[in-house]
């Protein structure tokens, strides 16, 4: 982990034309709640979310080669610190139940607030905790497989199983999770005694995109993000020349679990609920959708083909009910025609710069490669 | 790292708290219980056995099995209620017809991603999405039965325990027989005759088989055409069991990897291995615990298997 570690370096700036098509995207997102309706607002608060995971989806897929369909589950385990938080601080000021535990639990008998459910009623508690039990759960997974020979399709195969297992289990522990309910009913967020309104969860959410973002770009610019791409092109030659394949894998794995794991505990206050659904096979699909329509190894990709998406399934949903098969139709001819994604349309000048010629060598192996 | 041995403790608790307390060990009950889990053993052969020619043999990772199976079902179904046809009747139609779809598949998408093996698992999750809503836009998403065939219904007795009756459903009996003649037929195809020998050359090494003659396109395409009926008669048989549902692919797909992967893919003999192993602690542990810890404990020791013998529990290991 330390060699890990060592690797991420001050790297290259970004391009100048990026920067101020960067900027104006921006802008426009910083206007774009004063000019539409409520529901535009929560609705793209949304997509952005779910496009920053599809980011996290990345991460691990597109830069690293490790396709997880566990994203959903990491997302979800965020989202339930979030969610036991909201749902005890209602319990606590207006519940109608009597005792401060939340309706779920007194219907299926619980006498008092288990006692690794309780600090999660404490603000600073639920945020660490929603970044750190998805990470934590990540690191002890990554650990556990990504130092064995086991590689590329059975760390998917087993990423499945996950997903598979957790939702049983989520579902099947009705008293401590809400069962297939999930928890519902939270309280609204509360931030320096004020209740956050929709468009603060906006520029919440908008603000962590953003950062996530140029994290990420910095990141997989540095050293550390060259050398996550050469073991997704060639694990083998990577660790003869002296690298921890296993430490980088499993640092970036942890990492995107993180991010996951903020996206589900934003997504609670806008959502207003969660539940084993997220956790399940088909949200974690879901993600990966986004990422392979996108773009693998691109950071926009995910985000546009999670707002795209987003926004014709809005606008479907009014005509027809049967938007999934849509859905699959489009991975369907993305996957055929335009193994890249989205992002591949874009003219390849846009990025590249004459500046980056770190940038310039990397793509153009990929060229090659493609 | 405290959190996560906190996580550790909190769902040993869990597991502590929802467990009945220690049963004696009733004779009676835990046979039928075993018995129950050759039911499983039935279901997950059936399902995997399809999947372990796509995968097992050709490599393909085919995210729409599920599907196939469904569109199996869905082919019993309206045979069913169009002509009143018998459910073993039904069997062939449903094996041909998921073939063929099968077939088409493999012509049209499959065939332009071999190699990619991730191309092809998002292609084919796209087809699986898309086979469920074009039944769900035919069908309608609403429940269809499906009637078992009336003279195998019932309990079958083989002996007694004490004066207490141990009991099977002949309608289980009827699934494990037809899980191990289909597996019977796919090994002997496989191992018995030219075609099978011309799958195996084919997966070994493709271009060498080429040389020889071989027709590799179409073997690519009999073969995976002929594991996608394996799972259309799969889900013929499952029909009946529970109802019919443009979404009911998915319930089997994880099992079914899970037991060909558990199993090993290199010999077909895996399958059969993993469906045993995976239904057996299946039904015993349910039978200590319950279902939801039962079908969590198997697959956290699926992960655990596949972490050290990724190349499943019984196959020879190879020289890299």
């Amino acid at each position: 982990m330390a060699q890990a570690l060592g690797q991420i370096q001050q790297s290259n700036f970004v391009p100048k034309k990026w920067q101020i098509i960067n900027l104006a995207v921006l802008l426009v997102l910083i206007i774009f709640p004063f000019v539409a309706g409520t529901f535009q607002t929560n609705l793209m608060a949304k997509l952005l979310l779910f496009g920053i995971l599809g980011v996290s989806l990345d991460l691990v897929w597109g830069f690293t080669g490790i396709l997880s369909f566990a994203h959903g589950v990491f997302f979800t385990l965020g989202g339930y610190a979030m969610a036991y938080y909201l749902k005890l601080n209602l319990s606590a000021t207006a519940n109608n139940y009597g005792g401060n535990i939340p309706d779920f639990m007194v219907w299926n008998g619980l006498k008092e607030l288990p006692w690794f459910i309780a600090p999660l009623q404490f603000f600073p508690i639920a945020v660490i905790a929603m970044v750190v039990i998805p990470a934590g759960f990540a690191y002890a997974i990554g650990s556990f497989i990504f130092r064995s020979k086991v590689s590329g399709v059975y760390i998917t195969v087993i990423t499945l199983a996950i997903a598979s297992a957790l939702t049983t289990f989520f579902v099947s522990q009705q008293a401590y999770t809400g069962g297939t309910n999930g928890i519902t009913d939270v309280s609204k967020l509360m931030l320096f005694g004020m209740v956050v309104p929709p468009i603060g969860i906006y520029f919440i959410i908008l603000a962590f995109a953003a950062l996530t973002l140029a994290g990420s770009w910095w990141l997989t610019k540095s050293n550390f993000g060259l050398i996550l791409r050469s073991i997704k092109e060639n694990e083998q030659r990577i660790s003869y020349l002296g690298y921890d394949v296993a430490s980088f894998k499993i640092f970036i794995w942890t990492l995107s679990a993180g991010i996951a794991g903020i996206c589900g505990g934003l997504f609670v206050p806008l959502n207003n609920f969660i539940s084993p659904v997220y956790l399940g096979v088909a949200f974690g699909t879901q993600v990966v959708i986004w990422v392979a329509v996108g773009g693998r190894g691109t950071l926009f990709g995910p985000i546009i083909a999670a707002i795209l998406l987003g926004q014709l399934q809005n606008s479907v949903d009014r005509i027809t009910q049967d938007w999934q098969l849509i859905v699959g139709i489009i991975l369907m001819l993305v996957v055929l025609f335009l193994p890249d994604g989205l992002m591949s349309l874009l003219p390849k000048k846009l990025l590249t710069s004459s500046s980056n010629k770190k940038l310039l060598a990397s793509s153009s192996d990929q060229l090659e490669k493609a | 790292m405290n959190v996560l041995s906190f996580n550790a403790i909190s769902s040993l608790i869990y597991l502590a708290e929802i467990s009945p307390p220690p049963k004696a060990i009733d004779p009676v009950a835990i046979t039928n219980q075993l018995l129950n889990g050759v039911g499983i053993i039935g279901i997950l052969l059936l399902t995997g056995l399809g999947l372990s020619i796509t995968f097992g043999v050709m490599r393909i990772i085919n995210l729409a099995h599920g599907e196939f199976i469904m569109l199996g079902a869905y082919t019993t179904f309206v045979l069913q209620s169009n002509f009143k046809m018998d459910l073993l009747m039904t069997i062939p139609f449903s094996f041909l017809f998921t073939a063929l779809v099968g077939a088409l598949v493999e012509v049209t998408i499959v065939r332009r991603l071999y190699g990619r093996a991730i191309e092809t698992l998002l292609a084919t999750w796209g087809l699986s999405i898309v086979l469920q809503g074009v039944v769900k836009l035919i069908f309608t998403a609403q429940l269809k039965y499906v009637k078992s065939p009336p003279y195998i219904r019932g309990n079958w007795t083989p002996f007694t325990i004490g004066g207490q009756a141990i009991e099977i459903s002949y309608y289980r009996l009827f699934i494990i027989f037809m899980a191990l003649l289909l597996f019977g037929i796919t090994a002997y195809l496989l191992y018995g005759t030219t075609l099978g020998r011309e799958v195996r050359a084919v997966t070994q090494n493709r271009e060498m088989a080429k040389c020889l003659g071989i027709n590799t396109s179409l073997v690519d395409m009999l073969t995976f055409a002929y594991g996608c009926g394996l799972a259309g008669i799969a889900g013929t048989v499952i029909a009946s069991l529970k109802s019919v549902a443009p979404a009911m692919g998915q319930d089997y797909l994880v099992d079914a990897w899970m037991t060909v992967v558990a199993g090993g893919v290199d010999k077909l003999v895996g399958v059969l291995a993993g469906a045993v192993l995976i239904g057996e602690s299946n039904a015993a542990i349910a039978y200590l615990l319950n279902d939801p810890t039962a079908r969590v404990i198997v697959l956290a020791a699926v992960i655990v298997l596949i972490r050290y013998r990724p190349e499943g529990l019984f196959t020879v290991q190879k020289r890299g």
